[in-house]
């Protein structure tokens, strides 16, 4: 009978044992300096180890999945492989939504990453709580090598904080084949009117149902950020204090998807945040939706798997072009070790420089972040072989960086609530605009 | 009625039993064919009902998407020692409120009834502070210790520590056996179908949480599997139904396989509860 | 019982006593050293919480920064309540609650009914229907998204089989907290039923003899004999399907995140994602000590309308 007694102990300090290791064990690598209150940590490995005796680990989140995220697996193997000094463990985390939140808690927590990926509209919420370590120490100046309107998402308060990694504008993609068998410029359509127009062509009816809408996009923040700015607007007032939606240009962008959807030329693709787009990239590759917007990052995924001959160009014109840039910038976590953010700092010149960056894009449909990558004969011969993969780099010379207030995550949420309202039918255009405004100015106040 | 009505009502009723059956039982089968097409297939409407070959491929996609071993360790680890130390901590309690009489007894085990009350969920952001002061998040304790006292399985092995009769007990006494070694000697084991019981009830519950470790756990090291599984939602280009109901396939047919054979069982565990 | 136990104990004290007096000390503490350990982790994990989160929830603070903490006093429950967004949660998640506990009990008591029988097939349809409660809801939520997907989803395949339009499930938000009830009531029905049948079973059998003696037709059996018999059961049930309702979460978060506009947002998912989302803790505090009034309201009303109801034997 004593024996149960004891097994059961010893199950229990079997237990502990295998927790102590699983869950202490490795916080280590890429912890902090913080007083470990952490199960069974020993003494923090980065304090007293010289450098040139063991490698310095640092750990890397990141938020790419499917094909991007297995080159980024890639890249950090490459590196790993390539020095001694630096050993780099990179970890999925899911959506750019998912990571922030991971991020974040983790910093509250005191077991934060080293270096991660920041979605460009979240940069000023990170830097501004004091959770990103300024770059210029680090840089020495390198940051002059990045195409300078990739870096409007880069600094806070005139500190450099983020380098561009994998950026990306939204893109209006074609069915080419579809678009030339209803006789129409497989170059696609230059203004909204002309968007307006090549919709109503493709879009094909089958009795009561749409077989083919002309068509789509999530209505999400992002699409919503480059109709604002192709119609002279913008989403936020120069000094970063008020929302600027309450206007003509913020006005159009509504009108004119909620009167697309009335004609029936437009499919709102179901589903929250990036459900939605998931939805809209099926349907393109199913041939039911003729046109879609998504990001330049879909584009070796959709030309790989669809059937047809996909087609990218600018998103149409209102007043003029326009387009937020999005993606994701590196950054550097303030509370790592000095080891550790010089080693990240090693790791991110190293991910961003072009001899990366270049084969990055052309596997991924991002951009290219080097001045000299673009201007490479590498890259130019690709673009001369598939001209899709320049145009989010042509379009640049009308994009704009994204908003990144703190709190801008919120206030997003707030204002595509409002304005989906008004997508769904249950709000006019001018109450949904009105309540994202009262909403948005309120959250901004804050 | 005669013979012939009552047989048509007879088949009329075996038509319903199978049909509310097949309520149930149905969407785990069309999880089951979703996870053997091919995407194409996937995505076509009207719906194949049956694959036209056997994906195999889809179950490793959905095992290699992330370290789908360390999942499974994980959650095994926060299952037992979940119930290890429910175990350790609820039978002492349970022997005491059951065969001990002292000051405030009843007050304190109601006390430990509120705790019934409040499920996780509710309480879940002020215990996320703590376990962040503690420096224990994304750590697998943040996961078993806020569940250490279940007072559910304290009032189940309370009950059945009272139902021991006592001249056992005062037998023991008299041998000299101290209350320690009359505790886990001879009061566990004749409660054995209980802790069968409330073994069951924890272990699935523990295996199959979702929300408690998305709060707190953030790196792959200490996730468990439930977080593994809605991980392959995130893919890219349209959603990869195949796989993920594959992935699925991998957390629910092995319970579903240990339902089979042990039917009563089980349900008999959940049952107590009522009682 | 009790004059056993005191003679037990008695000679329990006695027999320690001979024993020398630090040892008395040892007996007299057991009972309380006994429940030590759970009383520990009780008020560590149920009780300190509860005093804490009332506590944050009167100052402005946030997850990302958890050493500034303003004090607002009752700010954060005034402004919660003035938001029009509050609102439609608490609205929802009262719908929710009314929907899932009235039908998920009436249709379980039913089946009970219908399937309390001894004949094989009867278990074998029990435990179809008890089936998806032990499995993981995430899993059970990513099976309903798919097979409610509004295009290539199994449920609007089998409308248009028999000449009905596809239903919008989960992508309207009129129809979108509905399916989420669905997708519950699916879960959950298997769980009440066989409690209700264990509940049936404990009827004693001569009550229904002496109602048939009677004559007593099927509907009178059920209301004057059968119900009040179950009260107990019946009560527990509501009891437990109340507070989980509340509790839902999972299939918010896998199916809708909240949406579309709002539609399925619901405490405890609103409390998430301002709390760890929005970093306003403030507000998810504030939200939190809501929801525990509500459950603690929600079941103290059940103990007193039902506590006079019940009939125990």
């Amino acid at each position: 009978m004593k024996k149960v007694k004891a097994s059961l102990v010893a199950c229990a300090f079997g237990l502990t044992a295998v927790l102590a290791g699983c869950g202490g064990g490795s916080q280590q690598s890429g912890g902090t300096n913080q007083s470990p209150a952490n199960a069974s940590a020993p003494a923090s490995t980065s304090a007293s180890a010289p450098a040139s005796s063991k490698p310095v680990e640092i750990d890397f989140w990141y938020a790419l999945g499917g094909r991007n995220g297995e080159i980024i697996q890639e890249m950090v193997k490459k590196f790993n492989d390539s020095q001694k000094d630096i050993v780099v463990k990179a970890s999925y985390q899911g959506s750019y939504y998912e990571n922030h939140s991971k991020v974040l808690a983790a910093v509250s927590a005191g077991n934060q990453p080293d270096v991660t990926m920041v979605e460009v509209g979240s940069i000023g919420a990170f830097a501004d709580a004091k959770v990103l370590e300024e770059l210029e120490p680090y840089t020495n100046g390198a940051e002059k090598k990045y195409i300078p309107g990739l870096l409007g998402n880069s600094y806070w308060k005139d500190k450099l904080y983020a380098i561009p990694f994998n950026r990306s504008t939204p893109l209006l993609y074609l069915n080419r084949d579809m678009l030339k068998a209803a006789g129409l410029d497989p170059e696609g359509p230059k203004t909204w009117e002309e968007l307006r127009q090549y919709a109503k062509t493709l879009t094909k009816k089958e009795g009561d149902k749409t077989a083919t809408y002309g068509f789509s996009t999530a209505i999400d923040i992002w699409f919503y950020e480059a109709l604002v700015f192709q119609s002279g607007g913008s989403i936020l007032t120069e000094d970063n204090k008020a929302l600027a939606i309450n206007s003509e240009a913020g006005k159009a962008p509504i009108e004119f998807w909620t009167s697309m959807l009335k004609e029936g030329i437009m499919k709102a693709p179901p589903g929250e945040k990036y459900n939605a787009w998931d939805v809209a990239k099926q349907d393109f590759l199913n041939g039911q939706v003729g046109m879609i917007f998504t990001s330049t990052g879909d584009l070796r995924g959709l030309k790989e798997n669809a059937k047809f001959d996909v087609g990218a160009a600018f998103m149409p014109a209102n007043k003029s072009y326009g387009a937020p840039t999005g993606g994701a910038n590196l950054v550097i976590l303030a509370k790592s070790s000095d080891e550790e953010k010089k080693a990240a700092w090693e790791f991110i010149n190293w991910m961003t420089d072009t001899a990366q960056t270049v084969p990055f894009s052309l596997e991924s449909g991002y951009m290219p972040v080097t001045t000299e990558a673009v201007e490479s004969a590498e890259m130019k011969a690709a673009y001369e072989k598939e001209p899709n993969f320049q145009v989010a780099v042509k379009q640049l010379e009308y994009a704009s960086p994204r908003p990144m207030v703190p709190g801008y995550k919120e206030l997003q949420e707030v204002i595509m609530t409002e304005i989906q309202r008004a997508v769904l039918g249950q709000a006019t255009v001018d109450e949904a605009l009105q309540k994202a405004d009262e909403k948005g100015q309120k959250l901004l106040k804050k | 009625m005669g013979t012939v009505g009552r047989r048509a009502w007879k088949t009329i009723e075996w038509i319903l039993l199978i049909g509310v059956g097949l309520v149930f039982v149905f969407p785990f089968l069309w999880m089951f064919i979703t996870a053997f097409k091919t995407m194409p297939e996937v995505y076509q409407f009207p719906p194949s009902w049956w694959p036209n070959s056997w994906q195999f491929e889809n179950f490793r996609i959905a095992w290699s998407s992330g370290p789908f071993l360390t999942y499974v360790w994980n959650s095994l680890i926060v299952a037992l020692g979940t119930l290890v130390l429910q175990f350790l901590i609820g039978v002492p309690a349970a022997y005491s409120f059951a065969r001990y009489r002292f000051k405030g007894r009843n007050m304190l085990f109601g006390l430990s009834l509120i705790a019934l009350m409040i499920p996780s969920q509710v309480i879940f952001l002020p215990v996320y502070v703590q376990m962040s002061h503690w420096g224990l998040v994304d750590t697998l304790w943040a996961l078993i210790l806020p569940f250490g006292a279940s007072a559910f399985g304290i009032f189940l092995l309370r009950q059945a520590f009272m139902q021991v009769p006592d001249e056992v007990i005062e037998a023991a006494r008299l041998d000299n056996a101290s209350e320690w070694k009359i505790m886990w000697t001879i009061m566990v084991p004749l409660a054995k179908p209980v802790l069968v019981t409330f073994g069951l009830f924890s272990f699935i519950y523990h295996w199959n949480d979702y929300f408690w470790p998305l709060i707190m756990t953030n790196s792959d090291t200490v996730r468990t599997l439930p977080i593994g599984i809605s991980m392959l939602k995130a893919a890219e280009g349209g959603k990869q139904w195949n796989v993920i109901m594959a992935g699925n396939m991998i957390l629910v047919f092995p319970i579903l396989i240990v339902f089979f054979f042990a039917q009563r069982h089980i349900i008999n565990a959940f049952v107590y509860q009522s009682k | 019982m009790q004059k056993a136990m005191a003679a037990s104990d008695g000679m329990l004290l006695q027999k320690q006593a001979r024993r020398g007096h630090h040892q008395v000390w040892l007996e007299r503490m057991r009972p309380y050293l006994y429940i030590a350990p759970a009383l520990t982790f009780f008020f560590l994990f149920f009780l300190f919480p509860i005093g804490y989160v009332i506590y944050l929830s009167f100052f402005d603070w946030s997850l990302l920064n958890l050493e500034e903490m303003d004090w607002v006093g009752l700010d954060n429950f005034s402004e919660l309540l003035a938001e029009s967004d509050f609102h439609q949660v608490l609205g929802n998640s009262f719908i929710y609650t009314v929907s899932t506990v009235f039908l998920g009990i009436l249709i379980s008591f039913f089946l009970a009914l219908w399937l309390n029988r001894s004949a094989r097939v009867y278990g074998i349809i029990q435990a179809a229907v008890f089936s998806p409660h032990i499995i993981s809801l995430v899993s059970i939520a990513m099976l309903w998204m798919w097979l409610m997907d509004p295009q290539y989803g199994l449920l609007n395949a089998l409308l248009e089989m028999v000449g009905l339009p596809g239903y919008t499930w989960l992508a309207d938000p009129k129809s979108s907290l509905m399916s989420l009830v669905l997708v519950s009531i699916w879960k959950g029905v298997g769980y009440n039923t066989i409690v209700f049948i264990a509940g049936l079973q404990s009827i004693p059998k001569d009550i229904y003899e002496a109602a048939e003696l009677d004559h007593s037709p099927w509907w009178r059996t059920l209301t004057r004999l059968t119900i009040p018999m179950l009260s107990p059961t019946l009560f527990f049930l509501l009891v437990i399907n109340t507070v989980s309702s509340f509790q839902v979460f999972d299939t918010i978060y896998v199916m809708t995140q909240g949406g579309p506009v709002n539609s399925t947002n619901m405490l405890v998912f609103y409390i998430y994602e301002q709390g760890m989302d929005f970093y306003n803790g403030g507000a998810a505090s504030a939200a939190s000590v809501i929801l525990l009034v509500v459950v603690g309201i929600l079941t103290l009303l059940h103990f007193r309308l039902m506590g006079k109801r019940v009939h125990y034997q």
